[in-house]
């Protein structure tokens, strides 16, 4: 062995060390337990302690119109609050890396963190007393006499699609910002100057060039907002119907195990797929938006 | 060349706040010429450019295109395009997309998109490379698609700002004489802006020297070298070695200056402002105009002896400082590579000389920042 084969060797012994911790964390904790998870969907119990192979989980879910109605409800609404959640955090992203300078800067990009400094139970509960029957929002509008009688403004889904917009936020403008910041003005200008209006500038040039931003934006909030648990069921009450509760009652409630794994991994199926038909649609590689 | 002119300006003013970036400049640019805007970095160029360009709007004054005026045009409606310094080719599209943008947005047909598209990339010399990346692209390609993205829209003016800083030397000379041609061919007014005199004078029909926010002196490269109007010019444009001293005598076309370190020397009488004796003066005189021999001649006015302190070796561009006797005053002259003087040391006695009218006289503006 030379001396270079024996260094570059020695050099992977140290790369598979550092990435053992990470290593061991995916398949202990990420891995095994989806594989787990997913033999346990896969199985029927036919009496006390003996299971047997079966599709009967899944066969539940396509024929109860309850699951498949909330799994649905839970995609499209998810995908609804990552496009406001977009529309929304752009121009903030566009400010913060374009207009912003120096210090206003980094207050700004601190306002959008502040939120996350109180735990979300305590944000929601906090929006809870804002927003309910006999709270603060509803007193006030009573007080001002501009209603009549008490406003109740929780348990309904634009309540609960403002909740999960507000708790996504940051995961859109950080990697909006970082995108946009690359951005060099004169390319804007250059649009411009070739004959462009602002709406071809956006369309031409600072859209495809924010794209990776974009999507590893969007992925992160779709993944965050379809497997949220507290939101929904806090703010959106009996009626929200999230996924995620669904798989809360059959592992917790019912204690159908069989049924929530299967539960668990159709999300997990919907989740890939949503976040593969986005990068196909948006010609994006995962690396390359992940990356960024 | 037609004597029409294309781009007009007339007191151009523009004020940040209170800082004045740009005061009082007016010129005429006939149409299909070259002019430069040559001045030091924050002398007011860039925002002049960006005025015509649009993206500014001045303070006062008046600028007219082909006799339109172009005050409160928007940048996207002007006859006019941009090198910007940095090219700004859009990343996310191929050459050919690059070069099609401008002609999309006026809805062209596809065809007639194709076929300009080809031609332009023919005429900048790089056929059949329209499908290519522009991250795949040379820095003197991506220079070449950034001109061809404006010329193929036809514009009036082309502005161009500073658009060879980035490349490496041999090819910024090579680029120097390909944009030359290319203007040649394309017949375009071309606005240059630069800090680089040597691009200035080497592709300019017209150079603007610039320094804080106003035009010292319009003129073609050879007026500006041989006649300065401002000590500014004198000393910007080209080497210069400058001597600051008082007006001692002044005769019918020479003055006589005695500079600070007692030189006496001469030069030409200034025409449109006479100087009188006692004035205080700057007297200029090129490296290249100064006359090096072995033996003293008595020819030219101005005729001294030194001993070379210095050899400064740079092959065609080699200097020698001179420290002239008696004086302690140090002169910079061209080093010529001819066999008399290719074995010139440290310490060998010169003898230097130059006529007065090669040496330029200025009463002196103290308070003008010295180059």
């Amino acid at each position: 062995m030379s001396l270079t084969e024996r260094w570059l060797s020695g050099k992977r012994v140290a790369l598979f060390l550092l990435l053992m911790p990470l290593l061991l964390y995916l398949f202990f904790l990420i891995l095994l337990p989806h594989l787990e998870i997913l033999n346990i969907s896969l199985r029927e119990r036919v009496s006390y302690g003996v299971y047997e192979f079966s599709l009967g989980n899944y066969q539940a879910f396509f024929t109860e119109p309850l699951y498949w109605r909330t799994f649905l409800r839970t995609a499209v609404m998810s995908v609804l609050t990552t496009a406001i959640t977009l529309v929304v955090a752009f121009p903030i992203a566009w400010y913060i890396a374009k207009v912003a300078q120096g210090k206003s800067r980094s207050v700004l990009f601190l306002a959008c963190l502040i939120p996350f400094w109180v735990s979300e139970l305590v944000r929601t509960y906090g929006w809870m007393i804002l927003l309910r029957e006999t709270g603060v929002i509803s007193s006030l509008l009573q007080t001002l006499g501009l209603v009549d009688g008490p406003v109740e403004m929780l348990y309904n889904d634009v309540t609960v699609m403002v909740g999960l917009v507000y708790t996504s936020m940051l995961f859109m403008v950080v990697p909006l910002v970082s995108t946009l910041d690359g951005l060099d003005d004169s390319l804007v200008e250059a649009a411009y100057d070739l004959g462009g209006n602002g709406w071809h500038a956006l369309k031409e040039v600072v859209i495809p060039y924010a794209m990776p931003g974009i999507v590893s934006g969007c992925i992160v909030v779709f993944m965050l907002t379809l497997g949220n648990y507290l939101t929904p069921t806090l703010l959106g009450g009996k009626d929200s119907l999230w996924f995620t509760e669904q798989i809360f009652t059959q592992f917790i409630t019912r204690f159908n195990w069989e049924q929530g794994s299967a539960f668990g991994i159709l999300l997990l199926v919907l989740s890939s797929l949503m976040v593969w038909l986005g990068l196909k649609l948006s010609r994006q590689s995962f690396t390359e938006a992940m990356g960024r | 060349m037609t004597s029409a002119i294309d781009l007009s300006c007339l007191s151009l003013h523009k004020s940040f706040r209170d800082f004045q970036a740009v005061q009082n400049v007016s010129f005429e640019i006939p149409r299909g010429s070259f002019f430069s805007i040559l001045g030091p970095s924050g002398c007011g160029k860039t925002t002049l450019l960006r005025m015509l360009a649009g993206f500014l709007e001045p303070s006062s004054g008046e600028m007219k295109i082909k006799g339109r005026s172009m005050l409160g045009i928007p940048p996207n409606k002007r006859p006019v395009n941009m090198v910007f310094q940095h090219l700004a080719l859009f990343p996310m599209m191929s050459v050919a997309e690059n070069i099609a943008y401008g002609l999309k947005r006026r809805r062209e047909k596809p065809d007639f998109i194709k076929r300009k598209v080809e031609d332009a990339l023919e005429r900048v010399g790089l056929p059949g490379i329209g499908d290519r990346d522009v991250s795949q692209l040379s820095g003197g390609q991506k220079q070449r698609i950034a001109i061809a993205r404006c010329l193929v829209l036809e514009p009036d003016v082309l502005l161009l700002d500073e658009p060879l800083g980035a490349l490496d030397l041999k090819l910024r000379e090579h680029m120097k004489v390909e944009l030359k041609k290319l203007q040649q061919a394309f017949g375009t007014t071309f606005i240059y802006i630069t800090h680089d005199q040597s691009e200035a004078m080497v592709m300019s029909d017209q150079v603007a020297v610039m320094n804080k926010g106003r035009f010292e002196q319009v003129g073609s490269p050879q007026e500006l070298y041989y006649h300065p109007k401002t000590p500014f010019v004198a000393g910007f444009v080209g080497e210069n070695n400058r001597f600051s001293g008082k007006v001692s005598n002044v005769s019918v076309h020479i003055v006589q200056v005695k500079t600070d370190c007692g030189q006496t020397l001469y030069a030409q009488q200034r025409e449109e402002q006479p100087l009188a004796e006692g004035m205080d003066v700057e007297l200029f005189v090129r490296p290249e105009m100064i006359h090096l021999s072995r033996e003293r001649v008595f020819a030219d006015e101005n005729d001294m002896t030194g001993r070379v302190e210095n050899v400064l070796f740079d092959g065609g561009n080699s200097r020698l400082l001179v420290r002239v006797d008696g004086t302690g005053s140090e002169i910079q002259v061209v080093h010529p590579q001819t066999s008399e003087f290719t074995n010139i040391h440290a310490g060998d006695q010169l003898h230097l000389s130059w006529k007065a009218e090669q040496s330029h006289v200025f009463a002196s503006n103290r308070k003008e920042a010295t180059v």
